[in-house]
C-alpha cells in the first residue's frame, strides 16, 4: 500500500505537468473570451434598438403601429420622403431595419382589405442583433394583425367573442408517464427535462475522453522515456502499477473535465439558476409525473458512470501498451473518441427506446453508452435496462481489468506493438 | 564463494524464433559475471528474464534459493536492473528521481536518506542533481541510472550494456563505479558487445552466440585456452 500511494503520487505529478496546466489555463482564457463576446452580443440584441420607420400613410392605424413599435423596445427614427430614396440612404447609415407603411394602408385596413407593410433588413454580417430585429418586427406585425382582425370581427359580429370565433376548440393537455398523469404542456415537460439534461452528455464525454487520454499518455510516456522496464522491475506488484496509472489518470481526467466544464458553463452562460428559473413552472408537473431523480436514482447513475470510467481506463491502458511513443498514443485515442461520440449524438438527437432492435443492440454494445441513457432510464422507470447496462459494464470491467493486469504480468507489456505501417498488432 | 544466481537450461521462444536454446551459468557472491556476444546473441533476453520482465519458455532460474517462476517478487526486492536504453523521468529533478526509486526498496525514511546519499556519492553529479533529468546529457543520465541501480546495495545488479552510447571519459568513469561497488559485496551480471570492456570488468565471462553459451571461464583462463591476446580473438575462435 505504501508503494502504491508512492507510485500514485508520482503518476499524478507526471500527468499534471506544465503542458497540461498551460493548456487548461489557455482553454479557460478562450472560453472566457467566447463568453464575453457572446454576452456582449446578447446584451446588444436585448438593448433598445434603433429602427427607421417611413410612414407614408399617416393614418390613425399607422400611428397605432408606430406606437406599438415604440412599446416593443425600439427607438423609432421617423423618416420622410420617397421610399426609394429612404431605402438607398439607409444603406450607408448605422440603422439596419426599415419599416415602410405605404400610403392608403389605413384605408385598406378600414375597408377590411389586406394592407401591406414592408420591412427592409440591411444585413451587414451574421449576428444575433440583426436576426432578432426582423423576428421582433414579424411578431409585432402578427400582433397588429390579431388586433385588426379582432376589431373587424367585433364590428361584424358584435355579440360574439372574436377569440372564440378564431379558436372554437379549447384544449386541455395531459401528460402521461407510466401510471401517472398530470395536466400540463408536453413541450414544456420535454423542454424542462432537456434543459436539465442537455449538459450531461457533454460532461460524460469530457470525463471519458480526458481520462482515457491521460492513461494512454501516461503509459506511452513511460515507453518513450524508456522508464517502463525499470518500473516493472521494482518491488511493487504489476496490478498496483496498472491501478496506480488508472487511478491517477481517472483523478486528473476528472479534474480536467471539471475545469473544462467550468469554462464551458461560463462561456455559454449555463448555470443552475437558469434551470431553476425554467423549471419553476413545470416542477410540480414533473413531480406529479415522477420525473425526478431520487437518491437511489443518483446512486445508480453514479455506479453506471463509475463502471464506464473503469471501462474507459482499462481500454485506454491496453491501447497505451500498444503505443510506442506519445505521438502514436495520441492517434490511438481516436477509436475511443468515436466510441464515445456514438452514444453522445444518439442521446442528443434520438430516443434509444424507439430505435430499431439491431441499431439499439449496436449502440448498447458500446459500454460508454449506458450512463448516457441512465438518467432517462431512471426517470422513465426503465430500470431493467439500467440494471442490464450496469451488469454489462461490470462484466466488461472485470474482463478488461483481468486482461490489462494479465498483459502487465507477461511479456506482452513489452512486446505488444501497433505497427501503423503494416497495420498489424504484434503480440 | 556462495552462489547468488543459478541459471539452468534457460530457453526463450518468440513464436518460431528460439532466442535462447538452453543456457546455463552461475553467478557467485561479490563477483562480476559478464555475458559477451554480438547483437542478437541473447544477452538482453537473458538479463530481462532474470530481471522478471520476460517469462522463460523453459529452464530454471534460482536466485538466493528462490525460484523465478514461483517468487518473482523476491527477485525484484533484491535485484537492480539497468536496461540498455533506460531513461529517467524527464520532468523530475535528479535528486527526486533517486528519492522516488529509493522509496520502493527502503524500510523507512532513514533508509531512503541512506540510499540517496550513497547514490549521490556513486554518480558524482553534485549540484546538477537539483536540475531536471530532461536537462542531463546522455552520460549524466547513465551515471544517475547506474547510481539508482547500485544505491540499494542489491544482492545482484544486472547491467545491460552499462556504457552504451557513452564517450570514452564517461565510459571509464562508469567502469570504475561498477568495479568499485563489487568491493562492497554486490554481485554484478553484465552484458556487453564491447569485449574489451567486459575483459576489464569481469571476474568470469560467458561467450554467448545465437542463444547458446559457447564457453565460459575467467578472462585469463579463456585467453590461455584459446591462445589469444584478448577476448575478441577468444570469441572469434570459439565461434569458429
Amino acid at each position: 500500500m505504501k508503494n502504491f500511494s508512492h507510485l500514485l503520487i508520482k503518476e499524478i505529478k507526471e500527468l499534471v505537468n506544465k503542458q497540461l496546466v498551460i493548456s487548461l489555463v489557455f482553454m479557460l482564457f478562450i472560453f472566457n473570451f467566447i463568453g464575453n463576446v457572446t454576452k456582449s452580443e446578447i446584451k446588444k440584441a436585448m438593448a433598445k434598438q434603433k429602427i427607421a420607420v417611413l410612414d407614408l400613410d399617416k393614418s390613425e392605424i399607422s400611428k397605432n403601429i408606430i406606437g406599438a413599435l415604440n412599446m416593443a423596445n425600439f427607438i423609432i427614427e421617423e423618416k420622410s420622403g420617397e421610399k426609394e430614396q429612404v431605402v438607398k440612404e439607409l444603406r450607408s447609415s448605422g440603422l439596419d431595419l426599415l419599416v415602410v407603411i405605404p400610403a392608403g394602408f389605413g384605408q385598406e385596413v378600414s375597408n377590411f382589405r389586406p394592407g401591406e407593410v414592408e420591412t427592409y433588413s440591411y444585413l451587414k454580417g451574421i449576428s444575433m442583433t440583426g436576426s432578432r430585429k426582423s423576428e421582433i418586427v414579424k411578431a409585432l406585425l402578427q400582433t397588429t394583425n390579431e388586433f385588426l382582425s379582432n376589431e373587424y370581427l367585433k364590428k361584424k359580429l358584435p355579440d360574439l367573442d372574436p377569440k372564440l370565433l378564431k379558436a372554437p376548440i379549447k384544449s386541455r393537455e395531459f401528460v402521461v408517464v407510466r401510471d401517472r398523469m398530470a395536466e400540463g404542456s408536453t413541450s414544456a415537460v420535454i423542454g424542462s427535462l432537456y434543459a436539465q439534461s442537455f449538459i450531461l452528455p457533454v460532461i460524460l464525454m469530457m470525463i471519458i475522453m480526458y481520462s482515457s487520454q491521460m492513461v494512454i499518455t501516461a503509459i506511452a510516456m513511460e515507453k518513450q522515456n524508456k522508464t517502463l522496464e525499470t518500473l516493472l522491475t521494482v518491488p511493487i506488484s504489476r496490478t498496483a502499477v496498472v491501478m496506480a496509472k488508472m487511478l491517477a489518470a481517472g483523478i486528473v481526467g476528472l479534474l480536467s473535465a471539471a475545469i473544462y466544464m467550468y469554462g464551458f458553463r461560463n462561456a455559454f452562460s449555463f448555470n443552475t439558476g437558469d434551470i431553476a428559473k425554467a423549471m419553476s413552472g413545470v416542477a410540480p408537473i414533473l413531480k406529479q409525473l415522477g420525473l425526478t431523480i431520487t437518491t437511489q436514482g443518483y446512486a445508480l447513475f453514479g455506479i453506471s458512470l463509475f463502471l464506464t470510467i473503469l471501462v474507459a481506463l482499462s481500454l485506454a491502458t491496453i491501447l497505451g501498451v500498444l503505443a510506442e511513443d506519445y505521438r502514436t498514443a495520441q492517434s490511438l485515442t481516436v477509436p475511443l473518441v468515436f466510441l464515445v461520440l456514438v452514444p453522445y449524438f444518439v442521446s442528443l438527437f434520438a430516443d434509444i427506446n424507439t430505435m430499431s432492435l439491431p441499431a439499439k443492440i449496436l449502440v448498447l454494445a458500446i459500454p460508454f453508452s449506458h450512463p448516457f441513457f441512465a438518467v432517462q432510464n431512471i426517470m422513465f422507470g426503465h430500470l431493467n435496462m439500467l440494471w442490464l447496462g450496469i451488469v454489462y459494464n461490470f462484466l466488461f470491467v472485470v474482463v478488461m481489468l483481468y486482461w490489462t493486469t494479465k498483459i502487465f504480468s507477461t511479456d506482452r507489456v513489452l512486446t505488444m506493438k501497433l505497427k501503423w505501417g503494416k497495420r498489424k498488432v504484434v503480440l | 564463494m556462495a552462489v547468488v544466481l543459478e541459471v539452468e537450461g534457460l530457453k526463450k521462444k518468440y513464436g518460431s524464433l528460439e532466442a535462447l536454446k538452453g543456457i546455463s551459468f552461475k553467478v557467485e557472491e561479490g563477483e562480476i559475471f559478464g555475458l559477451i556476444g554480438p547483437n542478437g546473441a541473447g544477452k538482453t533476453t537473458t538479463l530481462r528474464i532474470i530481471a522478471t520482465l520476460l517469462t522463460p519458455s523453459d529452464g530454471k532460474v534460482t536466485f538466493l534459493g528462490f525460484d523465478l517462476k514461483k517468487h518473482p517478487e523476491k527477485f525484484r526486492e533484491k535485484i537492480s536492473y539497468l536496461p540498455e536504453e533506460a531513461g529517467a523521468y524527464r520532468n523530475m529533478k535528479g535528486i527526486d528521481y533517486l528519492n522516488f526509486m529509493a522509496k520502493f526498496y527502503a524500510k523507512d525514511e532513514a533508509e531512503v536518506r541512506e540510499f540517496v546519499e550513497r547514490a549521490k556519492r556513486i554518480c558524482g553529479l553534485g549540484e546538477r542533481l537539483k536540475d531536471k533529468v530532461g536537462t542531463y546529457s546522455k552520460g549524466m543520465t547513465r551515471k544517475l541510472l547506474l547510481a539508482r541501480a547500485l544505491m540499494t546495495k542489491p544482492a545482484l545488479a544486472i547491467l545491460d550494456e552499462p556504457t552504451s552510447g557513452l564517450d570514452v571519459i564517461n565510459s571509464l568513469e562508469v567502469r570504475e563505479m561498477i568495479k568499485g561497488f563489487t568491493r562492497e559485496g554486490v554481485s554484478v551480471l553484465l552484458s556487453s558487445h564491447n569485449m574489451l570492456e567486459v575483459e576489464f570488468l569481469s571476474d568470469r565471462v560467458a561467450l554467448i552466440d545465437r542463444g547458446e553459451i559457447l564457453d565460459s571461464g575467467t578472462p585469463q583462463g579463456l585467453k590461455e585456452k584459446y591462445q589469444a591476446s584478448n577476448l575478441e580473438i577468444v570469441f572469434r575462435s570459439a565461434v569458429q
